[in-house]
């Protein structure tokens, strides 16, 4: 078991690094044939051809396309994302700052979603065409359909400026000098700023596990387990949590990974509506200004993350589920 | 379409080969296609809409016209890089230093006509380019305003490019919490002025600005953003500094003097330091602009073009040598470049490859730096000892970085912040009036919105083309429809706010169907009988 195990981890790991050389390669020449020339906004600063060409230099533009690859490769290799053209700062310094801004508001929403989703939907899928199965599936389709910055807009309205109970941007109030990143979020003021966005993130969100728990429950509830549970005589509460929850559980692990690694992306929408410092934001702008080191660097990291909690799932599957094996 | 025009042209050449000889009316051929290039609707509505008003009436003259939306930075390098296109909309931004002539007038220099040059439309008049240099030589302001005038009634008459208006900078200020601002042409409320000018009437002493454009870095050898510089030039100081009206005043020099046409003598203020202590002198400015000059590449090329190199005097003066005169290095050179201290900057080799933590912060100005959290927030406090800080009123300000204008507004409602660095959406403005707290400023910009013809490309190669096909742009609707009346009908490169350069007695080709229509037909145009337009 646990060579096999062993073999199968080394063999899913070469896939996930030859899935990740590929999305690299990828992101290289799409991001190169795809956005304009970074310096050609400069241009309506003002700059000559001479000093664009400088500054094409400087970025190395000048080289050929393979010599570039190759440099990008080589570097990425070495853990080095380069230097952003905008923002001429080391890119990973931006990116694990923006992705911790990012983290910090969308584990909560997901935590919410889930926490809340997974037991509702078990619990609407036992009360199954019942008025209240229909007013959750109806609440739970309409935020999923509902456009974030309409709902984020309607909440900065009425909690931020009507009630005027939540700030309405950012996620600290400034001035705010913090010494590092956790000094920045473990405050009062922080959770303010969180509330707003974190719910309307996490009321988009519940839909997905909140029917998908609710549907694989009814699936479950036709199993001879179930009818052994109930000729048991054991209470119907504890047939419904303990018994036919438990084996509804996998495809919502499944869709929480891949929400997870998501996440990583952000909710571009939400960190708009809310002016929150996060990746998403920050991938918009690289794209707008054609930063192809940040705008790669994004993209590769949040291709990362789903290729490795994937890889977490498949293995996690094996001890929820016990027939998965690793053949 | 254009295929169409290729084969009907070869076909006539073949025609006219085989010996056969048209009459001269059935010579005629359409006027090929126009594919007019503008930006998207989401990032621009009124250049996008303003493209589909100049296409409505161009199809009435029977021309075949095509509207292409691009995304903004692909027609930026279509436009400039590649000249690939027809006719196009695009702006130039209103930055103070283009308040002198000089910018705007070169666009239509013919040098600049290459791949990546400024006119790409490629105008190209000999006499112009001449003028151009006398203007830029002249240090008498009344002979070069008169060049500079000149020079826009010459190019008018050709129209090689229409400057359809200039939209009004709409900004607003919480006029409970702060009063005393001026506004300035081009810049509105932020410019480097405000802060300085600011009274506090509340008990916040700090201006809080909000806006949704950040600098791309605060490297001054690095950043090329207008934000950047907008943000730097309140910690750095300048030997001169612009009015409000635009007029040179010495300010970090005491006097600023001509000694020959290509030598410039300043003589610094006495008793300035900067933030960390150290003394302001004359080796520090040379130092600052030969530093510049040294480097491969920097925002202020442009303006150190001209000059050979910075000497220093003595403790308190410099003297700037220059290859060949120039009108606008005494006001647009010195008032740009800041003054870094020499102690801190003659080590650093390549400017360029400084991380942002590595950048000595430190200037002479009269705010001093505080604080840069990219994508959040920005602040810089009053520098007690500079020598005009008993005139600012405020200890310090911020800037609130927001993600778009929408943000910025319910900062402005809910009292975040004092006031916009940036114009307000159209929908934002009726909004604004009214709220009791708010005041709502409107001011003239010297940007402006331009459509450039490709003079290299039928039918824009034919000079009563152009002015005819001018003369059918209603851009009084365009200021009444898209701009809501807040702003005004372009006349010239030189826009009619900037008065003392302006010449308000340019052909203005008026909107009018039947005279464009009477210019087409003098210059020989005619129509066939489904009134497409033919040459």
């Amino acid at each position: 078991m646990s060579s096999a195990r062993r073999s199968y981890m080394m063999r899913r790991v070469l896939h996930g690094a030859m899935a990740l050389f590929i999305i690299a390669t990828l992101l290289f020449f799409l991001f190169r044939l795809g956005l304009p020339d970074p310096t050609a906004a400069l241009i309506t600063e003002g700059l000559s051809q001479a000093e664009r060409e400088m500054v094409r230099a400087r970025f190395g533009l000048d080289k050929p396309l393979w010599e570039q690859y190759v440099i990008y490769l080589v570097n990425i290799v070495q853990g080095d994302f380069g230097f952003s053209f905008h923002y001429r700062a080391p890119v990973a310094d931006i990116i694990w700052e923006r992705l911790g801004n990012t983290m910090v508001l969308m584990i909560p929403a997901i935590i919410l979603a889930y926490g809340v989703g997974v037991p509702l939907g078990a619990w609407l899928s036992w009360r199954r065409g019942s008025r209240t199965d229909t007013v959750g599936v109806f609440i739970g389709l309409m935020f999923r359909s509902a456009p974030m910055f309409w709902t984020g807009m309607i909440a900065i309205l009425f909690f931020g400026i009507f009630l005027g109970w939540s700030p309405t941007s950012g996620m600290r109030t400034l001035p705010y000098e913090a010494s590092g990143f956790l000094d920045k979020i473990f405050t009062l003021d922080f959770l303010a700023h969180l509330i707003l966005p974190a719910l309307i993130v996490a009321l988009y969100y519940l839909g997905s596990p909140l029917l998908i728990m609710r549907n694989t429950m009814l699936e479950v509830y036709g199993e001879d387990f179930i009818e052994m549970a109930r000729a048991k005589g054991l209470p119907e509460r504890k047939i419904l949590y303990n018994h036919a929850a438990r084996n509804a559980l996998l495809p919502v692990v499944t869709q929480l990974a891949v929400t997870i690694g998501l996440a990583a992306g952000g909710q571009v929408v939400v960190e708009v509506v809310f002016s929150w410092p996060g990746l998403g934001r920050e991938i918009l702008n690289a794209v707008r200004t054609s930063d192809f080191p940040l705008a790669q660097a994004s993209f590769l990291v949040m291709a990362a993350f789903v290729i490795t909690l994937n890889l977490l799932v498949d293995l996690l599957y094996t001890m929820l589920d016990p027939r998965v094996s690793f053949k | 379409m254009r295929v169409n025009n290729t084969l009907l042209s070869t076909a006539l050449v073949g025609v006219s080969l085989l010996g056969i000889t048209a009459t001269p009316a059935l010579a005629q051929e359409r006027v090929p296609a126009i594919n007019l290039i503008t930006t998207t609707e989401s990032y621009d509505p009124i250049r996008y809409e303003a493209a589909f008003m100049v296409a409505e009436r161009w199809r009435e003259l029977g021309l075949d016209v095509t509207v292409s939306p691009t995304e903004f930075s692909t027609a930026l390098e279509r436009f400039y890089d590649q000249q690939d296109f027809d006719a196009v909309i695009l702006g130039w931004s209103g930055r103070t230093d283009r308040l002198d002539p000089q910018f705007f007038l070169n666009t239509l220099d013919s040098r600049q006509a290459g791949l990546g040059g400024n006119n790409p439309g490629g105008y190209e008049n000999a006499e112009y380019d001449d003028l151009f240099d006398q203007q830029s030589m002249e240090f008498n302001n009344e002979s070069r305003q008169q060049i500079v005038q000149q020079m826009q009634d010459m190019y008018k008459s050709d129209i090689p490019v229409v400057v359809l208006f200039h939209r009004d900078e709409v900004v607003a200020y919480n006029q409970d919490a702060f009063e005393g601002f001026q506004v300035m042409a081009g810049e509105g409320l932020y410019s480097e002025w405000g802060p300085m000018e600011a009274v506090p009437l509340g008990d916040r002493q700090t201006l809080r600005i909000g806006g949704p454009q950040e600098p791309d870095n605060l490297n001054p050898l690095d950043s090329t953003s207008v934000w950047g510089w907008k943000w730097m030039r309140l910690y750095y100081d300048r030997l001169v500094r612009l009015s409000a009206d635009v007029e040179p005043l010495p300010w970090a020099a005491e006097s600023v003097t001509a000694l020959d046409e290509t030598t410039i003598e300043v003589v610094l203020r006495d008793g300035m330091t900067f933030h960390d202590g150290e003394p302001v002198t004359a080796a520090d400015v040379a130092f600052t602009f030969n530093y510049y000059l040294g480097q491969s590449y920097n925002y202020f090329n442009s303006y150190l073009a001209v000059l050979d190199n910075a000497e220093q005097v003595d403790d308190r003066t410099v003297r700037f040598h220059l290859s060949q005169p120039s009108a606008s290095f005494g006001s647009i050179t010195l008032s740009q470049l800041p003054i870094l201290p020499k102690h801190l900057w003659e080590g650093i080799e390549d400017a360029g490859a400084l991380a942002p933590s590595d950048i000595p912060m430190v200037g002479s100005g009269p705010f001093k730096f505080e604080r840069f959290d990219r994508g959040e927030y920005m602040s810089i406090s009053k520098f007690d000892q500079h020598w005009y800080a008993d005139n600012i009123a405020v200890d310090g300000v911020e800037f609130i970085i927001y993600a778009d204008m929408e943000g910025v507004y319910t900062g402005l409602q809910t009292g975040e912040i004092d006031m916009t660095a940036w114009r307000m959406e159209p929908g934002q403005i009726g909004l604004a009036e009214q709220q009791s707290h708010l005041n709502v400023v409107s001011v003239p910009d010297f940007g402006y919105f331009h459509m450039t013809y490709n003079l290299r490309r039928a039918p824009f190669d034919d000079r009563a083309a152009r002015r005819a096909l001018t003369r059918a742009i209603d851009r009084n609707r365009m200021v009444d429809v898209l701009l809501e009346g807040r702003g005004e009908v372009g006349s010239s490169v030189i826009a009619p706010v900037n008065a003392f350069w302006h010449e308000s007695f340019v052909e203005r080709f008026d909107f009018d169907m039947e005279a464009a229509r009477e210019e087409l037909r003098a210059a020989g145009y005619s129509w066939n009988s489904d009134g497409h337009l033919m040459r």
